[in-house]
């Protein structure tokens, strides 16, 4: 048996899913019953991490600081992660995160952008933090590509990379060839796989991430997360286990954490709508699908449409202000025709 | 309002021109350089980088000017002082440069998010240095957004701003990219030093979209009671103030709904040498090319031998 991390961003990724408005008591619970699981490590923020409740992506019910506390008195065991985004939070971020106990810090960015990540990967190296380096929507980049700039973040700090299939575009094949690519290029530093379920296939997806070599596999309680959620934590564990991996996580315990989180963190569990598959085949972020559908019927226009159009102008993870722009255009467009 | 009727109005005659040096060779430093290439009063007599092998240094001697790899220290050493210094590196090392130049009594013109200088955006402050020899230009998403956030705050009563950025990679420099922290800071500052509205957020998007994305700002502000008439009315007239020295700016969206408002736009760059998409370095190097114009005619510098071309 081989051994997996196994890394829950229930509590941060999910937050996409209830526009960022998780509360105080449900933060707590989850983080002592994730914690009770042995789960390794369970990250907690806004779904955009450090520094993100915004307008332009949802404003968060509670503070980072808030949030931060309360899982941290949560956890006996698992060690506490939080997310930021270089140009979203700051370094002033990243020290008070530390301050609020954070173990594991993820600095995210786009895929074939990892400069961005330098500085901050450089800030958490110094303050002798475990810095994780992810490059998110994957599915734009080649395994060459992705393999450069993995090895390229771990130059810059990084003690953990990876991908995040963050339109849920991946096969397994895909996935195998990227993280077959990164694992040759980092060498002994651990590599880092976070899948979406807007096809399917994030359960098969992580396994064949597994069998490829990486050692860090993100799962949330019911995929909770943005579109059609994240990799389903509870299902994904013993099908690793399955599969010949050790996860050092208790099963019937990991079960009782999942009921909890579809009973205190979400109205319902994350389904693979319609609305998700088109995310998913368009190669566009999960996180957009509430403000697409919110202004695309006011103006008239099909949001499958504008998930097509966003996916034809590259779209990132960050850019919602663009969806604006899209349904005026597609808007224009059909009062012409 | 003219930005330029003071030097319209200078008296004609030929003087000594105006001596400037640009340090830092990267994507802002070599469109300065574009544009001090054609501006009528500006000397360029040193483009000082770092690295021999930049590309920032080969497209000055292509353009025939003085080039020299070894930094703010060859700025310091030249025989007489420059006019004015364009600081286009990073925002730690512009302190540095600010405490060596301003004994010197140099303008300096800061295209970092240093936040040490006097704060110009041109169709709200005017392009004179009004106080010291420093004068900032805050940032692209600053430039971008503080005439439209302006206008609106001036009018209506609005209780929190927001301003997203977007630049494509390929215009995104290293210093920049590791600049981040300094960008969201100096640009939430002059949000609230402009338009009064203390909950201020800045953030920047780079795109890495191929073709690549046209530099964007969205401003989101809640304000309530207003519809879109009312916004554009005052949005309108501030963004053809832009546009008298950024031709490609350019109102591209504007919603209202409950109170948030949203304004979106675009800056496309007008020049022979950035693509179109480099709206995020036309707005700003145009800005400051224009304070040291400006400068320029404040000291009777202007040379019209080289206006009359």
């Amino acid at each position: 048996m081989r051994n997996v991390v196994i890394h829950d961003p229930t509590l941060r990724d999910g937050q996409h899913a209830v526009r960022h408005q998780l509360g105080v008591a449900a933060l707590g619970r989850y983080a002592a019953a994730a914690d009770a699981a042995r789960i390794p490590v369970v990250e907690v923020g806004h779904g955009n991490g450090l520094g993100a409740s915004s307008l332009q992506v949802g404003l968060a019910a509670v503070s980072d600081e808030e949030m931060l506390s309360t899982v941290r008195e949560a956890l006996r065991h698992s060690r506490m992660g939080v997310f930021m985004l270089p140009g979203w939070g700051t370094s002033d971020d990243l020290r008070r995160a530390l301050a609020h106990g954070a173990d594991v810090i993820r600095i995210g960015v786009h895929a074939t952008e990892t400069s961005l990540a330098e500085r901050h990967l450089g800030v958490l190296r110094d303050a002798g933090a475990e810095a994780h380096c992810v490059l998110m929507m994957s599915h734009m980049a080649s395994p060459d590509e992705l393999a450069e700039h993995a090895a390229r973040a771990v130059g810059y700090g990084a003690q953990a990379v990876g991908i995040m299939d963050s339109a849920g575009h991946f096969l397994p094949p895909d996935v195998t060839a990227r993280i077959t690519a990164i694992v040759k290029a980092v060498g002994t530093t651990p590599v880092i796989f976070h899948g979406h379920n807007n096809l399917g296939m994030a359960v098969a997806n992580s396994v064949a991430a597994a069998d490829a070599g990486a050692l860090i596999i993100d799962g949330c309680a019911r995929g909770f997360g943005a579109g059609a959620g994240n990799t389903q934590l509870e299902a994904l564990v013993p099908v690793l286990e399955r599969s010949g991996f050790a996860t050092g996580i208790d099963l019937y315990a990991l079960l009782d954490a999942a009921d909890l989180a579809e009973r205190e963190l979400m109205p319902a569990p994350p389904v693979i709508t319609s609305m998700s598959i088109v995310s998913g085949l368009a190669g566009v972020f999960s996180g957009f699908k509430h403000r697409v559908v919110e202004l695309s019927a006011p103006a008239g226009v099909d949001p499958r449409d504008v998930f097509f159009e966003l996916g034809r102008r590259q779209a990132i993870a960050g850019q919602e202000d663009l969806i604006v722009d899209v349904v005026a255009e597609l808007s224009a467009r059909k009062a012409i025709r | 309002m003219s930005l330029t009727s003071e030097m319209d109005n200078a008296r004609s005659h030929v003087a000594e021109p105006m001596t400037v040096a640009v340090i830092g060779t990267g994507a802002i430093g070599q469109d300065l350089v574009s544009k001090i290439d054609r501006s009528p009063v500006l000397d360029c007599r040193l483009v000082a980088g770092r690295n021999p092998e930049s590309a920032g240094l080969r497209h000055a001697e292509r353009l025939g000017y003085p080039t020299t790899a070894a930094g703010i220290e060859a700025v310091l050493a030249a025989e007489r002082p420059f006019d004015v210094v364009f600081d286009a590196t990073n925002a730690a090392s512009h302190r540095d440069h600010w405490r060596l130049l301003e004994p010197l009594g140099t303008l300096v013109i800061d295209l970092t998010p240093s936040k040490v200088g006097q704060m110009v955006v041109p169709t709200v402050t005017g392009v004179w240095a009004a106080t010291g020899r420093n004068v900032n230009l805050v940032s692209c998403g600053g430039q971008a957004s503080v005439p439209i956030v302006r206008a609106l705050a001036v009018r209506f009563p609005v209780t929190y701003l927001e301003v997203v950025s977007t630049v494509a990679s390929a215009v995104a420099g290293r210093a920049t990219r590791l600049n981040l922290d300094e960008y969201v800071a100096t640009t939430g500052h002059a949000l609230t030093a402009f338009s009064r509205v203390s909950d201020v957020k800045a953030i920047l998007n780079i795109s890495p979209a191929v073709p690549p994305a046209t530099f964007r700002t969205a401003v989101q502000a809640r304000v309530s009671g207003v519809d879109v008439a009312a916004v554009r009315a005052v949005v309108d007239p501030a963004a053809e103030q832009v546009r008298s020295f950024a031709p490609g700016y350019e109102i591209t969206a504007c919603t209202v709904v409950d109170d948030r408002v949203t304004i979106a736009l675009h800056v496309m760059a007008h020049s022979d040498v950035l693509p179109p998409y480099a709206g995020n370095l036309d707005i700003i190097n145009s800005a400051a090319i224009m304070v040291a114009e400006q400068h320029a005619a404040r000291l009777d510098r202007v040379s019209w031998a080289k206006v009359a071309r």
